[in-house]
């Protein structure tokens, strides 16, 4: 199943982001309806004063036309009107206006002009020369009619002021409404954020670490029940580690006493008739084995420690180690002499023991050890010439007590069950992987990815 | 023939270490307290020590620590525990080598074999009195001289200041002083190393926290600055 892309964003920037939505969704509802409501107060006052101021020029320029031969530009240009007003009359199909702009008559929609000379006063928002603008017509007693166009530039300009100032408010308001959600997050957040570096440094080895007490009683139980968690499991832990020491004691004394009491029959052993001889090599294979199983068992035991890693030269170990395995050195092939690299020798040395024991007991032994470092990382082949293994068991293989089926079909009794297993561990000890590839030309190979860590 | 002393409590180990060192060609004496182990070393001194950590009554580090003040004979710690706190704490009081139980019969005998090897018989050629700073070693006479005083080292820890001398200032790695000095084939427990180095400092340098003479070189091992 497939997680919704939502769920990948973490809680934090999910707080963070319903804080800011909440935020600009308030502040854009505010805003909005305020311009909104300014805006239509600001028209409708607007738009009484030009119809009243239309109504009185009116009244001035029908006085005037009370007289003999009126010249009506002169009585336009009477009228006290400023600069956002344009009077107009249209007499005996004509435009009279103060000067001859031409664009101003065309402003005037035909729609209103109809209606005006049917005598009946009318008012239309327009558009003057790509501005918002008022035309008022008002009918004349002697059939013309007088319009007035009143400019709302001055209005559009408040307008957009008031757009802006009211933009920037939402804009600040949103981004306070997310520096409060982040605020809040990490204050609610803080105590997971202090649980997970505490179980961080357990899980790498560091059983003391707890949680502070936290002074917010809903967020204290957190860390009081994370703390009794850690306590129980390091008791427990402390108790199994008592444990696999007693076990360790209880046995490693009786064989101890088995291993040397063994090499003094050994060392008798062309003193002894045949049946004897035959016991005794029974004896020390079986004693030999039942060592290294109780040693595998005892450092599996305490193997998910973490790596005591050290500066270790991997060549040098890997060769003295083929060395000790009376391995011929053309076996370890690799690309450098030395590489010096943070590793826990211990358990390099451990792991590549046991690759090679699992390639002598099932593999014919290992015909190339292979070392490539790629920066801090290290590659490590072994090689054997045997049957391989088969794809449906490569992953069982690092099982406890797993032994191959081509080991049990030529009855192979060799080696504890446990050494891949132990490999396994000593590999995620280092946080690296083990697999089991085929080799080219047949056989297996183990192949092993340590990756270094720096000093 | 080596003379070997072994201190275990557990009558089994002891009798079955006697024997099967017997073999290996060593005159095995043995006793079960740390008590009459160093009775038995004060009235007849022995060449190699073998020694338990759990022992009833006095326990194994003391038992090193008593041993120690009598001489530097060499001490091996056969021991079940394998707890970084015991090695290092054995060590400290004055254990020379460390074996974790079960150990194989000849494993063992190379250890003490490693341990009673002639101090520096290394260097063919190498003059017979080596200077670093204060320090004087002649290796023919066994000497260490400490701004002309006489220092008195272990066995252990003079091949260890004679292997670093004998590389005239280069480093030798962790690894290849057990290879030289404990005779470790394969890998060694760097520990032994590390407090052996810790222990002559605190007899050949002034100021053993800031030494000047047994220098650790990070990540790589020690050399013998002069």
């Amino acid at each position: 199943m497939r997680a919704a892309p939502w769920r990948s964003v973490g809680l934090r920037a999910r707080i963070t982001s319903v804080f800011a939505l909440g935020a600009f969704a308030v502040s854009a509802a505010l805003a909005g309806s305020t311009y909104e409501l300014t805006r239509q107060s600001l028209i409708d006052e607007r738009e009484r004063s030009s119809v009243r101021a239309a109504y009185f020029d009116a009244a001035l320029i029908r006085q005037g036309l009370g007289g003999q031969d009126p010249d009506l530009a002169n009585l336009l240009r009477s009228l006290d009107t400023g600069e956002a007003r344009r009077p107009l009359v249209r007499r005996d199909g004509q435009w009279f206006a103060r000067t001859a702009d031409d664009g101003v008559t065309d402003a005037v929609p035909g729609a209103l002009r109809r209606m005006v000379e049917e005598g009946t006063p009318a008012v239309q928002r327009v558009d003057l020369n790509a501005e918002p603008a008022l035309v008022v017509g008002v009918p004349l007693p002697d059939g013309s009619t007088f319009y007035e166009i009143t400019e709302l530039r001055e209005l559009r300009r408040t307008l957009t002021v008031l757009a802006t100032v009211l933009a920037l408010v939402a804009l600040v308001t949103t981004i306070s409404g997310a520096s409060v959600g982040w605020w809040v997050s990490r204050h609610v957040l803080r105590p997971l954020a202090d649980v997970a570096r505490a179980a961080g440094s357990i899980a790498s080895g560091d059983l003391s670490a707890r949680v502070d007490r936290d002074r917010d009683p809903d967020l204290d139980t957190l860390a009081v029940a994370f703390n009794q968690m850690v306590d129980e499991v390091s008791a427990r832990s402390e108790a199994d580690r008592r444990f696999a020491a007693d076990v360790s004691h209880e046995l490693r004394s009786p064989l101890q006493t088995l291993s040397a009491a063994t090499s003094v029959l050994d060392r008798r052993r062309e003193q002894l008739d045949d049946r004897s001889a035959a016991a005794v090599d029974l004896l020390s294979a079986e004693v030999a084995r039942f060592e290294s199983l109780v040693t595998d068992l005892l450092e599996l035991a305490k193997a998910d420690r973490p790596a005591d890693r050290r500066p270790t030269d991997v060549v040098a170990l890997t060769r003295a180690v083929a060395t000790s395995r009376r391995l011929p050195p053309e076996v370890v092939d690799s690309d450098r002499e030395t590489a010096v690299l943070h590793v826990d020798p211990r358990r390099y040395e451990q792991l590549l023991v046991n690759l090679l024991d699992n390639a002598a007991n099932h593999g014919g032994g290992a015909v190339r050890i292979g070392l490539a470092v790629t920066g801090d990382v290290l590659r490590l082949e072994v090689d054997d010439e045997g049957p391989g293994v088969p794809p449906e068991e490569r992953e069982l293989v690092f099982d406890r007590f797993a032994r191959g089926r081509a080991a049990s079909a030529r009855g192979g009794s060799e080696g504890t069950g446990l050494g891949l297993a132990l490999i396994s561990q000593h590999v995620q000890a280092h946080r690296g992987t083990v697999e089991v590839l085929d080799r080219p030309g047949g056989g297996a190979r183990f192949a092993v990815t340590l990756p270094g860590c720096p000093a | 023939m080596p003379r070997l002393l072994i201190v275990e409590d557990d009558d089994r180990i002891r009798l079955s270490l006697r024997l099967a060192l017997e073999d290996e060609g060593y005159v095995v004496r043995d006793v079960a307290t740390a008590e009459a182990g160093l009775a038995e070393h004060r009235s007849d001194p022995a060449d190699l020590v073998l020694v338990d950590l759990m022992l009833p009554g006095m326990d194994g580090f003391d038992c090193i620590r008593a041993i120690r003040r009598l001489g530097d004979v060499p001490i091996v710690v056969v021991s079940a525990r394998d707890d970084t706190h015991d090695v290092v704490a054995a060590l400290e009081a004055g254990a020379d080598d460390y074996v974790v139980k079960p150990v194989a019969v000849k494993e063992l005998s190379a250890r003490l074999r490693a341990l009673r090897r002639r101090a520096s018989g290394t260097g063919e050629g190498s003059p017979s009195a080596q200077v670093f700073g204060e320090i004087e070693l002649r290796p023919d006479a066994g000497e260490v001289l400490l701004a002309g005083e006489p220092v008195h080292l272990t066995r252990t820890e003079f091949r260890l200041l004679c292997e670093l001398a004998d590389q005239s200032g280069r480093v030798l790695s962790r690894q290849q002083l057990l290879n030289r000095v404990w005779g470790y084939d394969v890998y060694g427990d760097e520990r032994l190393v590390d407090v052996h180095v810790g222990r002559l400092r605190r007899k050949v340098e002034r100021d053993p926290a800031n030494p000047v003479h047994v220098l650790t070189v990070r990540g790589l091992g020690y050399k013998l600055a002069p």
